[in-house]
């Protein structure tokens, strides 16, 4: 696929939660081709003291495919940066850059974890999911409600009316897609690691005998680990999302390699998405 | 319309520009932005005779107006840069520089025997890798081993040698004086500058081999500083680079003395960045009334 580095206007840049932003760019020609688990590379603007662009995979795109927008979490010096750039920047971002999600193209049970702002990448390949008639139970884990920040917008793809008990939730009527959640400290959803709810939501599946056959993982790499290793016991095919340090972003320079059974790969174009099997962890 | 035509030790290059070592791999990756047969030429990532893991991750730190890298020369091997690589850029009429590497003396001629069959315009030594512990900059900072090195590199080819030099030493002019007198065409300058980067909240380096290579634009100062010293101390020409990332800075290395120059880590931030520095020359001649760009090479006034 051909990239293009894109002058994006930023429409918006507006703080979702602790720590946690959301930017909406927009940018047609990024836009109109990227595909689930793909990043755009992005240029702090005016920041000639950070010579290093920053990876941010997609969130969202519009529906006109002329926008998109991206989760960030401000984790340094760049990314506190970027909290202060104004609406209607220009802002430079090389995309659409990865491997994206492949799932199966038979899966008709597919279950999905992401852990704090790891759940942004997950969102349009459940989206795809969704639109094809799939059958998604989402998991979120995140440290509280107020970080908890991608809930809403699952809620609605899925078309919920919040069920009983907070924290579990049906799509209404049709019953194919839900959401359950977990929060480390208890104030929405499941106390604890989601990795509780990975457990129980694959036990019922092979009770009732309708297993998942395709999970897909994103988050902090802990989390990651633990989740491949409970698909790996259920024998589902599962995908991750490898975070690194990048340099170039486009395969030339080797800076964010991640190590795999066949030596070691790079995360920004053989990747962000590996099989779970194949990174050594 | 300027003349932009330089000879690098023997290396025909249309304009002064290409990239430095391992920031370019070897050009494929940044066709959707460069027309590298547009570039003086290409200069391809560090090739050994066999493949390289490379050092373990995180490889890169950002650094105030740089970064911090310790890739650790992880390649393929030169029979892949033969097979995949080269007839790629000779396909696309791209002028090439082979970057080469090596664990011993004797690694740095088997790699140049076995190029010296392949679609390769000239040479550059890696005597100055500070991310390896074989080889790599311990050759470099030593008058014998580089008198050595490139004199056994010199018996191999015939072709355009030039010797990429570190900056890691008391004095480059005695390390220059060396290359120059073992056979080199040409020297490039500035390697990275060895440094380190710590995350105090962590109590831990930022790279996971703690120290690594400091390039970008907070290093220009320094290689304009030893491209200005060696073209005092050299005959041969000067590939100048360090921190240069649009025609302005070019052209302050050609006037302290380089003939050519290499755009590195400024490709990372700007994938058009090479295009924008050959245009930037230009530019600055028409703008000074310069025909030729080698008018003004070491054309500092001091």
């Amino acid at each position: 696929m051909t990239l293009v580095n894109e002058h994006a206007k930023l429409l918006s840049n507006q703080k979702v939660g602790p720590k946690l932003f959301v930017m909406e760019l927009e940018s047609p020609q990024i836009s109109a081709s990227v595909q689930p688990g793909q990043f755009v590379h992005m240029l702090l603007p005016s920041a000639d003291s950070h010579v290093l662009r920053r990876p941010f995979s997609v969130y969202e795109v519009s529906e006109d495919k002329s926008k998109l927008s991206i989760l960030y979490q401000v984790v340094g010096a760049g990314t506190d940066y970027l909290t202060s750039v104004q609406p209607g920047a220009t802002i430079e971002m090389i995309g659409p850059v990865g491997h994206g999600w492949q799932p199966p193209h038979e899966a008709q049970k597919v279950l999905l974890v992401g852990g704090g702002v790891g759940a942004a990448p997950l969102f349009m390949l459940c989206e795809t999911l969704v639109n094809a008639g799939v059958k998604v139970h989402m998991i979120l884990g995140a440290q509280s409600e107020q970080a908890m920040v991608t809930r809403k917008a699952y809620e609605v793809l899925f078309g919920i009316t919040e069920d009983l008990k907070p924290g579990l939730a049906t799509r209404g009527g049709l019953h194919t897609c839900s959401l359950s959640c977990a929060t480390d400290d208890g104030s929405y959803g499941h106390h604890g690691f989601c990795t509780a709810l990975v457990e129980q939501t694959l036990q019922k599946a092979a009770r009732e005998n309708t297993p998942y056959d395709y999970m897909a993982v994103c988050g902090p790499e802990v989390l990651m680990r633990l989740v491949k290793e409970q698909a790996e016991s259920a024998h589902i095919p599962c995908e991750v999302s490898m975070e690194r340090r990048m340099a170039c972003g486009i395969g030339a320079c080797l800076s964010c390699v991640v190590d795999t059974v066949e030596g070691k790969k790079r995360a920004c174009v053989d990747g962000p998405v590996f099989a779970s099997h194949e990174v050594v962890w | 319309m300027v003349d932009l035509q330089v000879n690098l030790g023997g290396l025909l290059m249309k304009n002064p520009v290409t990239t430095a070592s391992g920031t370019f791999a070897a050009g494929k990756e940044y066709a959707d932005f460069v027309d590298v047969a547009a570039l003086g030429a290409v200069t391809t990532k560090g090739v050994s005779l066999n493949g390289w893991e490379g050092n373990a991750s995180p490889r890169i730190a950002e650094t105030p107006s740089g970064m911090l890298n310790s890739i650790g020369l992880q390649n393929p091997g030169v029979a892949h840069l033969k097979s995949d690589e080269l007839p790629w850029l000779k396909s696309v009429g791209a002028t090439t520089i082979v970057n080469v590497s090596g664990h011993s003396f004797d690694e740095y001629v088997q790699v140049i025997e076995a190029l010296e069959d392949a679609p390769v315009d000239a040479y550059e030594v890696n005597i100055s890798c500070p991310n390896v512990d074989a080889g790599g900059m311990t050759i470099g900072t030593h008058v014998e081993s580089v008198t050595k090195v490139v004199s056994l590199c010199r018996a191999a080819t015939k072709r355009p040698l030039i010797v990429k030099l570190t900056p890691n030493v008391t004095d480059i002019t005695e390390i220059a004086k060396a290359a120059e007198a073992a056979g080199a065409d040409a020297l490039s300058l500035i390697n990275t500058l060895l440094g380190m980067a710590v995350d105090a909240e962590r109590k831990r380096p930022q790279l996971a081999r703690v120290v690594g290579g400091l390039s970008g634009p907070c290093v220009k100062p320094v290689a304009l500083r030893m491209v200005w010293e060696c073209y005092h101390a050299v005959q041969v020409p000067l590939l100048g680079m360090g921190g240069i990332s649009n025609g302005t800075d070019a052209i302050e290395f050609i006037l302290a003395g380089a003939t050519a120059v290499a755009v590195g880590t400024a490709n990372f931030t700007n994938p058009h960045a090479t295009m924008d520095v050959i245009k930037g020359i230009e530019d600055y001649c028409v703008r000074h009334n310069v025909e030729k760009v080698t008018d003004l090479i070491g054309g500092l006034e001091c």
